[in-house]
């Protein structure tokens, strides 16, 4: 049996697994993105460079724990089931984000900092006038990185009952045919293709065009 | 330019107002000792020089007065206010700040920046784009500079454009951090020249932290000299160089303080407009030559009819080489009216004469400055 012919007789089932599968990334990935932003600001704050230092060391060392990892450890806590698959997926993306923008925020020249204190700014200002923007690209390449390996990842989620195309994946493993394990392989980097794609334009967007000139 | 109502609590003191005053400041970082009980007052509309090696409190002396820094003991009053009862980011927008050319936000075009105090303290964007234009002739900048981003301008360019963000909201105070120490030697010159005469028009109270004495004594009205958190000597720059007052300042100065002291001689005040012969483009090179040989001269000036500087007739040149019409060498080293005779004397040096033809505006000439009157501006600083 072809592809086609596979995906064309099982095509309301397939769907709504693309249906769960973007759920598992898109609900993930909003929190991940809350969140990590969050504790990226927490962590860059210029009064409490060990506190970034030490954040910038885990989440290095944090990305390389294998995703299969991160799902079985969430299962033993959680169970099984979407909620914890969401839950697996939020930890695992969290990390990039985390990253990336810690990374980002603490790269800003503090001469650029104290002259923008010097002028009056309140740390507020600063941070959304003048960290955010200037971040802004190397904090976005983290979001689209962790959306890709989010939307990759998500497949695994299927190993504890979180649904998405990684079930047509162990599916086609239990019965052995090869066209269900492309099937649900293509879509999830079809998926993965179009987010990239979509989240390098809003890379360029959100780059503040003084920016783009230097380089 | 200064506003009474502002200073009406202010002592004068010697015909100038106390702008700024520290009040026995000292600063600890933890145990380190920045700056040691000082205590000076900071004249309205002059320029004040910190200087001295770095660690000298310098720089921490300048940050405490917009409590970038804070001091551990002691008081700074601006108009006879303490600065501790302000809120410290007003504080701040009521000041302008300067630091090297990495202060410009590189992710906001030349408007944007300039107009971020002004939107800050809720200006209408008709007043603020007004202010920018406004300021940026001030800084002789050109309207098309709006639009631009910091990486596209050159260094001198961005610091003009960061004077321009500090002086967006007229604040009475400006703060100096080394503005120009990123700037090469030839265009910080030009940038000096153009400050002060920027300075000319603002009468801004100004404090200025540098580690360069030439700056220092070039730009400044008063220098104060710091060592190890101490204020060694503070006096206007005459009494700095001709008195100093221990051998730190005399090291800091340099063994060539006489030569540095003629950057505050103007040229125009050394112009003669004898011994030499000026001739003009349209006349007879047989009657340029006898009236050089009447003279005893071997050059002569050539102008046009409107007094321009055109160049150089040699008369040496001209024997060789016989020619119906007057010939003369144009890439001739000239000096500038309005510049100092500190620059004047190295052109001399570089160029090997002992006399240079002195223009004006539109190239003008207006006279020549000899070295033998350079020569005796050093005899009269021995003899004092």
């Amino acid at each position: 049996m072809s592809i086609v012919a596979y995906v064309s007789e099982n095509r309301e089932q397939i769907l709504a697994l693309v249906g769960q599968h973007l759920i598992l990334f898109s609900v993930s990935i909003f929190f991940t993105v809350i969140i990590g932003l969050a504790v990226a600001i927490a962590a860059s704050n210029e009064k409490r460079r060990d506190l970034g230092r030490i954040i910038l060391t885990i989440t290095a060392a944090a990305q390389a724990v294998p995703s299969i990892a991160v799902v079985a450890l969430v299962f033993l806590i959680v169970g099984i089931g979407m909620r914890p698959a969401i839950i697996a997926l939020f930890f695992y993306s969290l990390v990039p984000i985390v990253f990336n923008a810690t990374s980002g925020l603490m790269s800003i020249d503090t001469k650029t900092i104290e002259a923008a204190r010097g002028i009056g700014l309140t740390d507020r200002q600063i941070l959304w006038n003048i960290k955010f923007p200037m971040a802004s690209p190397v904090i976005m390449a983290g979001i689209r990185s962790a959306a890709t390996i989010n939307v990759g990842t998500a497949t695994v989620a299927a190993v504890i009952g979180g649904g998405g195309l990684g079930d047509l994946i162990f599916i086609g493993l239990k019965l052995n045919k090869n066209y269900i394990i492309l099937t649900g392989a293509l879509l999830t980097a079809l998926i993965a293709i179009i987010v990239d794609t979509f989240l390098a334009i809003m890379e360029r967007r959100v780059t503040p065009k003084g920016l783009k000139l230097g380089r | 330019m200064a506003d009474p109502s502002r200073i009406e609590n202010h002592p004068r003191i010697g015909g100038a107002y106390r702008m700024i005053e520290l009040k026995r400041v000292t600063k600890r970082f933890d145990k380190k000792l920045a700056v040691q009980d000082l205590s000076m007052t900071i004249e309205q509309g002059k320029i004040t020089m910190l200087i001295g090696p770095s660690g000298c409190g310098k720089t921490t002396t300048l940050k405490m007065i917009n409590r970038l820094i804070d001091a551990t003991e002691g008081d700074i009053t601006i108009s006879g206010r303490s600065i501790y009862d302000l809120d410290a980011v007003q504080l701040r927008r009521s000041i302008g700040y300067v630091i090297q050319e990495t202060g410009l936000f590189p992710h906001m075009d030349v408007f944007t920046n300039i107009a971020m105090v002004p939107r800050l303290i809720g200006w209408d964007e008709r007043k603020i784009k007004n202010r920018v234009d406004e300021l940026l002739h001030l800084v002789t900048l050109n309207g098309s500079y709006v639009h631009k981003y910091p990486l596209q301008l050159s260094g001198g360019e961005r610091q003009r454009v960061g004077l321009a963000r500090a002086l967006a909201a007229d604040p009475e105070i400006l703060l100096m951090d080394e503005p120009f120490g990123a700037i090469d030697p030839i265009n910080r010159s030009r940038l000096h020249d153009s400050f002060l005469s920027i300075q000319e028009k603002i009468e801004k109270t100004i404090v200025f932290v540098t580690h360069d004495i030439n700056e220092a004594i070039k730009l400044g009205d008063k220098i104060a000299i710091m060592q190890n958190g101490n204020l060694v000597q503070y006096d206007n720059v005459n009494n700095i160089l001709y008195e100093p007052e221990n051998k730190f300042v005399e090291k800091l100065l340099g063994h060539d303080r006489n030569i540095k002291a003629l950057v505050l001689k103007k040229n125009k005040d050394y112009i003669v407009t004898t011994g030499y012969v000026q001739v003009h483009k349209a006349d007879k090179p047989e009657a340029v030559i006898r009236k050089m040989e009447e003279k005893g001269k071997r050059v002569a000036i050539v102008t046009d009819s409107d007094e321009k500087f055109l160049g150089l007739f040699a008369l040496e040149k001209s024997r060789k080489d016989p020619q119906p019409h007057l010939s003369f060498i144009d890439n001739v080293v000239t000096v500038e009216k309005n510049n100092n005779l500190q620059e004047t004397f190295s052109l001399m040096i570089d160029a090997g004469e002992s006399s240079l033809p002195v223009v004006t505006e539109g190239n003008r000439f207006v006279g020549a400055i000899n070295l033998e009157d350079i020569f005796n501006e050093f005899k009269k600083a021995q003899e004092d």
